[in-house]
């Protein structure tokens, strides 16, 4: 009994003890809860409220559409489109390689052992199939290849940068890389005007349906700003062809051509041979890339007298009819100017200088200027300065300043040696002739707009100052069609109907390795229709044709060819007056 | 000091005492509404059967206007698709160099003279020409050589000339094989010299 009450209690004693320890047991459990509840609740309480709310939630960014590049009628040039790659996981599309291939050949014109071996490539599960795809044709192909039941091609989105009158105003539009970044062009001079602002869209999905009354909130996309160019691209797209076959037709190395609104100063084609076609940018050659006719400069040659004998109208020294003896040569510092053609002494009116573009006699009359005069209407005439076009790489050209001229510098700088231009100068500065003595800066964007660098351009923001009066324009002008009559160097370029002003140019090419003119040449034509009533003006250069021509049969004929389009074109009738008759000898 | 409390204690009950017995409170007669809750009863579960019936079937109708809208925007997206694809696809059509061969397959030539008819008297502007092929150039880039590795060097044969006129016209004398062979050498020289090598 004893032992019994014994074994009693410390049964009871081992019981507490076990109970002790239960609790306690309990209570380290429970407060490891409590602590794992309190760092639930009180510190991580945020992060996991916003991951419960995450879960379903969808974000999409709303991409913003790039602003489409137009020509002057609205035309698009550059556009963009809603577009997606297809893309494939070669470890679920292997199997099913031949099948899934011929669908991708038939619907979107791919080859066929190309697909196949995209479809089947080892150890990857990327695999491009196609880039820059219309969306619809995208969506169509993949649905294709699913409703035979083969996995494993998807697409995603890749917007597409169409060009869809491929090399025409390539040159000034540019193109989009691979990456949709700018490559060239407008497109990376105006990039921050084009680029619109992506939006924002939030809202719980389930099972690809939005949930009504859950989080929802969209901030629309701000689509990017059009660019309007003051090209044509009928004008612009004929141009280029006729270019082309010039710098073909003579071997030449490239070719510019310039078409310029006579009032307005807008240009209505900018051509550049060669060139090559934004939608296939990799094939092109760097070279290629941009605008030659504000990118290069050379030296504009005989074109030039255009604007040295219209200076020396403008300031009196001289007259369409003065009379000018031009021996076979002249000296000139240590040198020899001589005459494109070797003749005897010429008796020349000035607009026989003109029409038979005697250097000589340029020369001569010019001489009558002080270097700080020629060059004071030189820089009127918007040589040496950049055009602010609004188009990248521009050059400002080179004329050297008056006080450095030499006798030398300045008889050569007088009929357009030893100064460099850009095409778009140089139409600009001639221009100012047809425009009656008003030099108008040239522009390319139509109304305004500003580039990326914060620069506003456009043709309500382009300048206009007198250079000469407007009697001198009319001289000048008048002894320019001369250049395209009987006795004149572009007989090639003149118009049945038509009085056709012009200046044909040879120059000396100057070459950058050996710094000095190494026989090779640069052939240009500059004129204006109807002379007497300008419309237009139209300035084509070819450089180093190899063929022997000079300006008046090589630029000649492609004047003529887009001046005819033009003046049928935009419907300019001839104005019916009769050609002057100043002589051009005595 | 107890002795003055006491009295005082006393006296207060035993002066209210009459009229707390008078103003004793009495129960109100308790007043059985006898009217008959059923229609409040049925009022509230109608409400809130209702109620509860009605939000199921806004919330039904807002996730069955959520299923078309989910619908309806991807219709729109394809269609919008569909537009710009269509667009594009216009854009290239109208695009001046295809209009322009397609003009020139037609035997159409650009004019070699620009010449108006006035309407007021019937003037004619300008020297009309025929068009002729003289205006006519070349729209489309040159054809692009063959690579190198395509252009096989051309094959020489010399041979020697023939000693006798004669033999040319015995049939399978060698001297007729070997001046079919070199004008076919020739031939291929010629053809392999041109840039376009089309003729292959």
């Amino acid at each position: 009994m004893r032992r019994r009450r014994r074994s009693l209690r410390s049964l009871r004693g081992a019981s507490l003890l076990r109970l002790r320890i239960g609790f306690l047991i309990i209570a380290m459990v429970v407060s490891v809860f409590a602590v794992r509840l309190f760092e639930l609740q009180g510190i991580d309480a945020k992060a996991y409220a916003a991951r419960a709310q995450a879960e379903g939630l969808v974000h999409i960014t709303l991409p913003a559409t790039r602003g489409t590049i137009t020509d002057r009628n609205g035309v698009p040039l550059a556009e963009s489109v809603s577009g997606e790659m297809v893309v494939a996981d070669p470890t679920l599309t292997a199997k099913h390689a031949p099948a899934i291939a011929t669908i991708l050949a038939h619907r979107l014109h791919l080859d066929y052992f190309d697909m196949l071996e995209r479809l089947q490539a080892p150890n990857t599960q990327f695999q491009y199939l196609a880039r820059r795809v219309p969306a619809a044709d995208a969506r169509a192909v993949v649905k294709a290849v699913d409703a035979q039941g083969y996995a494993g091609v998807t697409t995603r989105r890749d917007p597409i940068r169409d060009y869809p009158a491929h090399d025409v105003a390539a040159n000034l539009v540019g193109f989009m890389n691979d990456q949709n970044q700018p490559g060239d062009g407008e497109e990376l001079v105006f990039d921050n005007w084009l680029t619109g602002k992506n939006g924002r869209a939030t809202y719980t999905e389930s099972g690809g349906n939005r949930i009504p009354l859950g989080d929802n909130s969209v901030i629309p996309p701000k689509p990017g700003r059009d660019l309007s160019l003051t090209i044509d691209r009928d004008v612009q797209w004929y141009t280029q062809r006729a270019l082309a076959d010039a710098v073909r037709g003579s071997n030449a190395d490239s070719g510019s051509a310039v078409v310029m609104d006579t009032h307005t100063g807008q240009l209505l084609a900018l051509a550049d041979y060669p060139t090559y076609d934004p939608n296939d940018f990799t094939a092109a050659n760097p070279d290629n890339l941009g605008s030659r006719a504000v990118r290069d400069v050379y030296e504009p040659g005989s074109v030039e007298k255009v604007l040295t004998t219209s200076a020396l109208i403008d300031a009196g020294k001289v007259t369409p009819r003065t009379k000018i003896v031009v021996p076979p040569f002249v000296r000139s510092s240590d040198r020899i100017i001589h005459d494109d053609v070797a003749h005897d002494t010429w008796h020349l009116t000035l607009t026989g200088v003109l029409a038979k573009s005697s250097n000589i006699g340029t020369v001569l009359a010019d001489r009558q200027f002080k270097p700080k005069q020629l060059y004071g209407y030189l820089r009127k005439f918007g040589l040496g300065e950049p055009t602010n076009l609004g188009i990248n790489g521009e050059s400002a050209g080179v004329l050297p300043n008056w006080r450095g001229w030499r006798q030398i510098n300045q008889d050569n700088i007088a009929f357009g040696q030893g100064v460099a231009v850009t095409a778009v100068q140089m139409a600009a500065a001639v221009n100012t002739i047809a425009n009656g003595g008003v030099y108008v800066s040239p522009s390319i964007v139509k109304g305004r707009a500003v580039t990326s660098d914060g620069r506003v351009v456009g043709s309500v923001t382009q300048s206009r100052h007198r250079v000469i009066s407007a009697k001198a324009a009319k001289e000048e002008a008048k002894m320019m069609v001369a250049v395209t009559g009987d006795g004149g160097t572009g007989p090639m370029a003149a118009i049945p109907g038509y009085l056709v002003a012009g200046k044909t140019g040879t120059a000396e090419r100057v070459n950058q390795q050996c710094h000095c003119y190494d026989g090779t040449h640069t052939v240009s034509f500059i004129g204006f229709a109807p002379a007497d009533k300008p419309r237009f003006l139209v300035y084509v250069v070819v450089q180093h044709p190899r063929n022997g021509g000079f300006g008046g049969n090589t630029a000649g004929p492609v004047f003529r060819r887009v001046m005819t389009y033009l003046l049928q074109k935009y419907g300019v009738p001839p104005t019916g007056a009769r050609p002057p008759k100043t002589p051009l000898e005595w | 000091m107890s002795s003055s409390v006491t009295p005082a204690r006393s006296r207060v009950p035993r002066l209210a005492e009459a009229a707390v017995a008078r103003a004793r409170l009495t129960v109100v007669p308790r007043h059985t509404n006898r009217a008959t809750r059923v229609p409040f009863l049925a009022l509230v579960s109608l409400l809130l059967v209702g109620g509860i019936a009605g939000l199921l079937l806004f919330n039904t109708s807002l996730q069955q206007a959520s299923f078309t809208a989910t619908a309806l925007e991807q219709r729109a997206n394809l269609l919008d698709a569909k537009a710009q694809a269509l667009q594009m696809q216009l854009a290239r059509l109208q695009a001046p160099q295809r209009l322009a061969e397609r003009a020139k397959h037609l035997g159409m030539v650009p004019p070699s003279n620009p010449a108006f008819l006035r309407l007021s008297d019937g003037a004619v502007l300008g020297k009309p020409q025929p068009a002729g092929t003289t205006e006519d150039f070349r729209i489309t880039p040159p054809p692009v050589g063959k690579p190198a590795d395509l252009r096989p060097a051309p094959i020489v044969v010399t041979v020697p000339p023939s000693t006798s006129q004669a033999a040319d016209t015995a049939v399978g004398s060698p001297d007729v094989h070997a001046s079919a062979g070199r004008k076919k050498a020739d031939q291929h020289q010629t053809q392999n010299t041109q840039p376009q090598g089309s003729a292959h």
